[in-house]
């Protein structure tokens, strides 16, 4: 526990610092010791994984914190091992399933059978159900999550699931239908400046609210990069100065140079530049939505107004068709080449009036 | 026919270059009587004879081709029939040559008459006085009348190569039962053609002719009946064309060939051309309408192969290698039969061993040069030819086996190819002969379609060509003795050659046989003599067909002579008997489904085609004006479309045209067509994932038009620059690169942490963090002389790295510097190309912190391993002081002292001290506690308190130093 991410994670409901109102509904949810499925869903560093734990903790007492790290391997219909790593406490078990990549449905189904067919032994002292945790649910195939649907049922009486994933869009409906919902926003500016004050004060800190603001609209208020941000402003620089570079992530800065370079110029060889530049962000394990996206809001801030609509809709439209397919790169580099059509002609329409 | 040498005067040189063919055939013609009944024919010598002159200019005519060289035109047409007389005489006298062979293969009946024709000319040059000059030295060992011989070989196997551009087998051979003149023996037939022309066919005994022959009279009454032109005329047109062959030929001889004089080869191989097209004729013949043309006009002798003269010649000299140990015990024992042959044979070794080919420094040739190995076999033991399909691999490989004095042992695709039956096959085939019949000739394997083979065979046939060196080796090592003793000894030396034949060399199967195998790759056959043969098979069967038109069919089927041949077949078999090039064009049949190399499709794709030459463009030029630009635009489009689908591989074919397509000179300012090119790629991206997801392939008709949309897009008249598509791949490495660094990262995070850590956080948010927090400003002194709080920021660091799984490993880099990297090296997967480099530690730092980092995992191992069992280290620190406590077993050096201390001690009780010894993990509480006081008191007397009990103790070991032990823990040293 060394980061201060880690070092000074909440770990139970009473402790959570924003967003109390849903962990006190939460709380009430668990206290008459039963809970319907779960679907966790909110954008990346609002608190999910912290939420579920302390809702865990809050159901099972600290023994869902002595965790352990499981190899499990299973053997596909098919005779194909699958080799997937799960966290799990006496309590509960956590499975990233899509890990697995294409096999995730025999994951799922071999997992969570397994879990949910044994018995709790000893159900007077502890609760009659154990909790399967499956993180990442929107990167499943169809296939699993199908698998999902079925399971879910059957074993209600012995298993809960709670789901947890960045978008719901990607869950099937009758995934969605059989949870319970439980969105979880990203904090605001104010509440990650109040975490991170805080933070600070229990390192010995001072914080200057300035930076704290800096630091929080930097991140995107996602908190963990923000704790993240502000530990490496303080290796990089202690006492804080309000005006301190706040170091920021390679990809964000790459892409953006990506997005100043498209608007530079609009040509078959900077495209292939910008080819070049994509698969770069595409072999950092960059996922393409990201990058469409980080694109996006680039491209958005240096055009003009006329063309924001234009522009938003052609990446929603290539983001889409980005998810049919599997090849990402060929959707990205087409909606840079429609972006740069568009905008050339939007300039050259300008020069001509 | 001999005009042309006294012409041209070429003959050296021809001999030169061609007298490896020369010998086989020279050889061929020697070995063959063995199986003919010379005894038989020798009896009838008199009468061929006889017949020759009675049927009048044929004597006049085989004298001129001795004495008189410049004999007209005429002449020698009239020669023609002379020297098919004998065989149709041959033929009519001995039919059971024929009838009884079981196979009318030519080889056979051609020999039979070779040697009839033989005899002739013995008799007739005993009388002829010779005017040309033996040429060679070695001549003068055979009789005169060989040598004789050899001028006139020399003359006719010239004419005969000229023969096999076009092979016009009929025209003169039809002619073998037809005279000129009434046969002075025996009664004829006179019969008048159409044009007038009256001609005598010889009658035959009536038995004879009913055995024979329908034949005959078919073959008569066909040359008859279907010749339009009366023979004369044919005869006159083949001799021109024979001609102008002869010269080109010469011409191109001559420059291929530099000055070797090399006066050995063949006698009568001259004769042999000839005599092979009457054999072929019967074939024709025989053939009936079902067979298909491709075998019926196949050729049956090396002279009148179509494919490359160079190829053909490097696999024969390749073949010919093997003589000396395939042939090479034979002909000791063949001696007393036929010195001629014997006489050959040194001047043959010393041939290969010694051989001159200075043409072309050309590898192959090289290869061909290349010493033998110690059984005289060539280096290389097999021969891989390789090419695309209908050039004539197969038949040149056979032609070439046969006439090199082979027995051709075929295995095909359609044969079972495991790995067993390969084996038991190659063996067979290499080290058996058949012994039965008189087909005694050694037996050369020929492996056709080997790229389909799979792995293991073809590692089986590797195996053989190897496994069996080495142990060749050993018995050569072993003794040394004579060619025939080795052989003995290792019969399973591969001691035949072997000829693969592939269409597709870079198959991954052959990859290891590629290295060992003398490789031979066909060139395109060359349109005008793939032409000539085809107006001669169309004339042959009665089409009509101007060689435009079959230039057409040539550049459609891409000179594929199956192709071609197998299309004429097809026109004529619905009644076709005109060709002209619309209907080569119109027809679809000649089309192949080939398989082009994918750089080939690229270019085609960005390339607009050129514009065809005239003669075959005439047609399209045509097409084009009534359909317009569309239509040549439509017709681009089913070009491309059918050369999408033939090529099978879309992925890669996709991949190519999406890494090029940007780098084409494009004339597309506002970017639309790049714009829409684009599309068709995540068009057909989506395609693809549909058609894999949902198992819905009819989907996949629709892929080929993503070529044919770039085609329309980009195709341009200038030679495009293309690029393998490696991106895709590079990219994809790359990626696995970075998981793979992430993944072990990850896999050694504690689980508190690992579970709120997933792979795309760790890429997107924390990992670029991390790298800033583990480089802090430190001060660059001894770790020793920190202040507290710095100490404090020390440990957090280590902390940090340890519960993220990353430390420094030290690492050399190319240029011999030192440094220290992180592991696993994440700064790959953060750091990106062209952005200003992040602060580093010092290497004294990072030096500093792996060690640390060492220490403290060092100290964690330790206190998990105490935490891990408490209870037995409690219990020791219990039971250590009192020494020799019940539970613990006692330590080995106390037992020792003690049990020294009772012998020497308690002398009363030996038995039990003997058993306590001898069992001692057993018997020791009970002896142990009984002899405790005794022994401690008396241990403690005689050695002293400081050894029994400290937990320092010694050991003595023999031959090793670190004789002391003690048991440390690793806090006790940090």
């Amino acid at each position: 526990m060394s980061l201060w991410v880690d070092k000074y994670r909440p770990t139970s409901l009473g402790k959570l610092d924003y967003h109390k109102e849903q962990a006190n509904q939460l709380k009430n949810l668990v206290q008459c010791g039963d809970f319907p499925h779960l679907l966790v869903y909110g954008p990346s560093g609002a608190g999910k994984k912290t939420r579920i734990m302390c809702l865990l903790r809050e159901l099972y007492g600290p023994g869902v914190e002595k965790l352990r790290i499981e190899h499990q391997s299973i053997t596909a219909p098919s005779k194909k091992k699958i080799e997937i790593n799960t966290i799990a406490s006496n309590y509960h078990l956590e499975v990233n399933a899509s890990d697995a990549g294409n096999s995730d449905r025999v994951v799922i189904q071999e997992l969570i059978k397994t879990v949910a067919q044994s018995q709790q032994i000893q159900s007077s002292t502890q609760k009659e159900f154990k909790v399967v945790l499956l993180t990442e649910v929107d990167r499943l195939t169809k296939d699993a999550q199908h698998a999902l649907r079925r399971t879910m049922e059957k074993y209600m009486s012995t298993c809960r699931l709670i789901l947890c994933c960045n978008s719901t869009s990607k869950v099937i409906a009758p995934i969605r239908s059989r949870c319970l919902a439980v969105r979880v926003p990203l904090p605001s500016v104010e509440e990650v400046c109040s975490v991170l004050t805080g933070v600070c004060r229990k390192e010995g800190l001072l914080l200057p609210g300035e930076l704290a603001k800096q630091i929080a609209e930097k991140s995107g208020r996602n908190l963990r990069k923000a704790l993240l941000m502000c530990e490496a402003c303080r290796v990089q620089q202690y006492p804080f100065s309000s005006d301190q570079d706040i170091p920021e992530t390679d990809w964000e800065v790459y892409l953006r140079e990506t997005a100043n370079a498209i608007v530079s110029q609009q040509s078959p060889q900077r495209l292939l530049e910008v080819r070049a530049r994509l698969y770069e962000l595409l072999t950092h394990c960059i996922p393409p939505e990201i990058i469409i996206k980080g694109l996006v809001s680039e491209l958005l801030s240096n055009c003009d107004g006329h063309l924001k609509a234009e522009v938003a809709q052609l990446a929603a439209y290539y983001e889409h068709r980005l998810q049919l397919g599997s090849k990402a790169i060929y959707h990205l580099e087409a909606f840079v080449a429609k972006f740069m059509a568009i905008y050339k002609k939007f300039m050259e329409d300008g020069l001509m009036a | 026919m001999d005009e042309y040498d006294e012409m041209y005067g070429i003959e050296d040189d021809f001999e030169q270059q061609f007298a490896d063919e020369l010998e086989v055939m020279a050889e061929m013609d020697y070995e063959s009587p063995r199986h003919t009944k010379v005894s038989e024919l020798r009896s009838k010598k008199p009468l061929s004879f006889e017949d020759a002159i009675a049927s009048g200019d044929i004597v006049q005519s085989s004298k001129s081709v001795a004495r008189h060289p410049g004999s007209s035109d005429a002449q020698q047409i009239t020669a023609k029939p002379g020297k098919s007389l004998p065989h149709s005489l041959d033929d009519s006298e001995f039919p059971e040559h024929l009838l009884d062979s079981d196979n009318f293969q030519s080889p056979k009946a051609k020999r039979q008459r070779l040697d009839v024709a033989k005899k002739l000319q013995f008799t007739l040059s005993n009388d002829g006085d010779n005017i040309t000059p033996p040429s060679s030295p070695e001549d003068y060992s055979r009789s005169k009348s060989s040598s004789v011989q050899t001028v006139t070989t020399s003359a006719l196997d010239i004419s005969g190569l000229a023969e096999l551009q076009e092979s016009p087998r009929r025209v003169p051979t039809a002619t073998g039962h037809v005279l000129r003149r009434p046969p002075p023996t025996g009664d004829y037939i006179s019969v008048t053609d159409s044009s007038g022309n009256r001609v005598y066919l010889a009658k035959k005994e009536e038995s004879t002719v009913r055995a024979v022959d329908s034949r005959a009279l078919r073959d008569s009454h066909y040359s008859l009946g279907l010749l339009s032109v009366p023979i004369e005329v044919l005869r006159e047109q083949v001799a021109e064309r024979r001609h102008q062959q002869l010269v080109e030929e010469s011409q191109r001889l001559t420059e291929m060939l530099n000055s070797r004089v090399d006066e050995e080869f063949g006698e009568m191989d001259g004769r042999e051309p000839e005599v092979e097209e009457e054999a072929a004729e019967d074939e024709d013949q025989d053939g009936t309408a079902s067979r298909l043309w491709v075998d019926r006009f196949s050729p049956q002798h090396y002279t009148e192969l179509l494919s490359d003269d160079f190829t053909n010649r490097c696999l024969l000299k390749w073949l010919k290698l093997w003589d000396t140990v395939v042939f090479g015990r034979e002909k000791s024992v063949k001696k007393p039969k036929h010195p001629q042959a014997d006489n050959r044979l040194p001047l043959q070794q010393k041939d290969q061993q010694n051989p001159r080919f200075k043409t072309k420094t050309q590898i192959t040739e090289e290869i061909l040069e290349a010493e033998l190995d110690q059984y005289q076999r060539p280096k290389y033991k097999v021969a891989l030819l390789s090419g695309p399909p209908g050039l004539g691999k197969t038949t040149l490989a056979h032609v070439i086996a046969r006439h090199a004095g082979y027995n051709v042992v075929e295995m095909n695709a359609s044969d079972d190819r495991s790995a067993e039956l390969f084996q038991k096959r190659i063996d067979t085939a290499t080290q058996m002969k058949s012994v039965l019949g008189a087909n005694e000739k050694p037996n050369c394997l020929v492996i056709d379609e080997i790229d389909g083979a799979p792995t293991a065979a073809i590692n089986v046939l590797l195996a053989t060509l190897n496994r069996k060196e080495s142990r060749e080796a050993d018995t050569e090592a072993a003794g040394i003795g004579t060619l025939k003793k080795k052989k003995k000894k290792t019969e399973s030396v591969l001691l035949r050659p072997i000829i693969c034949i592939c269409n597709d060399l870079y198959v991954p199967a052959l990859r290891q046989l590629r290295q060992q195998a003398f490789i031979l790759t066909f060139p395109q056959t060359q349109p005008s003599r793939l032409v000539q043969r085809l107006t001669e098979i169309s004339r042959r069967q009665g089409m009509k067909a101007d060689s435009g038109a079959l230039m057409a069919l040539c550049e459609k089927t891409e000179n594929d002579i199956r192709s071609c041949i197998n299309t004429l077949q097809f026109l004529h078999g619905k009644g076709q008997k005109q060709l002209d090039q619309r209907m080569v064009q119109s027809v679809t049949v000649g089309l192949k489904d080939q398989n082009k190399g994918l750089f080939s499709v690229w270019q085609e794709i960005f390339q607009l085609p050129r514009v065809k030459r005239k003669r075959i463009g005439e047609v399209l030029s045509l097409g084009a004006e009534h359909g317009g630009q569309s239509s040549t635009a439509a017709q681009r489009l089913q070009h491309i479309l059918h050369l999408a689908s033939s090529s099978g591989e879309h992925e890669k074919l996709t991949q190519g045209l999406y890494d090029n397509f940007l780098s084409m000179k494009l004339k597309d300012p506002s970017l639309r067509g790049v714009c829409s090119a684009l599309d068709w790629l995540g068009f057909s991206d989506i395609l693809n994932e549909a058609t894999l997801h949902n198992q819905n392939f009819s989907l996949m008709r629709y892929l080929p038009f993503l070529p044919a949309a770039f085609h329309l897009l980009f195709a341009a008249t200038t030679v495009p620059r293309i690029n393998y598509p490696n991106s895709h791949y590079e990219a994809l490495t790359r990626t696995q690169h970075t998981r793979n660094a992430l993944v072990a990262m990850l896999a050694e995070i504690p689980p508190s942490i690992r579970s709120r850590v997933g792979m795309s956080c760790l890429s997107l948010d924390i990992l670029s963090m991390l790298l800033e927090v583990i480089c802090p400003k430190l001060r660059p002194v001894n770790p020793q002389l920190y202040s507290v709080r710095e100490k404090q920021q020390l440990v957090e660091l280590v902390d940090t790295m340890l519960s993220y799984n990353l430390t420094y490993r030290q690492d050399r880099s190319p240029e011999g510097q030192y440094l220290y990297l992180l592991e696993p090296n994440v700064e790959e997967v953060v750091r990106f190309p062209g952005l200003p480099p992040r602060r580093q530690l010092t290497y004294q730092a990072k030096q500093m912190i792996a060690r640390e980092i060492e220490l403290e995992r060092m100290r964690r191992a330790e206190a998990m391993l105490q935490a891990r069992n408490p209870q037995r280290k409690e219990e020791k620190e219990k039971n250590d002081p009192q020494g020799g406590g019940q539970k613990l077993p006692i330590r080995n050096h106390q037992q020792r002292l003690e049990n020294i201390v009772k012998q020497t001690v308690v002398d009363t009780r030996p038995e039990v001290d003997f058993f306590g010894r001898a069992i001692e993990p057993k018997g020791k509480p009970v002896p142990s506690a009984a002899a405790g006081d005794v022994g401690k008191v008396g241990m403690e007397l005689q050695i002293g308190k400081a050894v029994g009990n400290s937990d320092v103790w010694f050991r003595f070991n023999e031959g090793v130093s670190n004789a002391v032990r003690r048991n440390i823990y690793i806090k006790e040293l940090l």
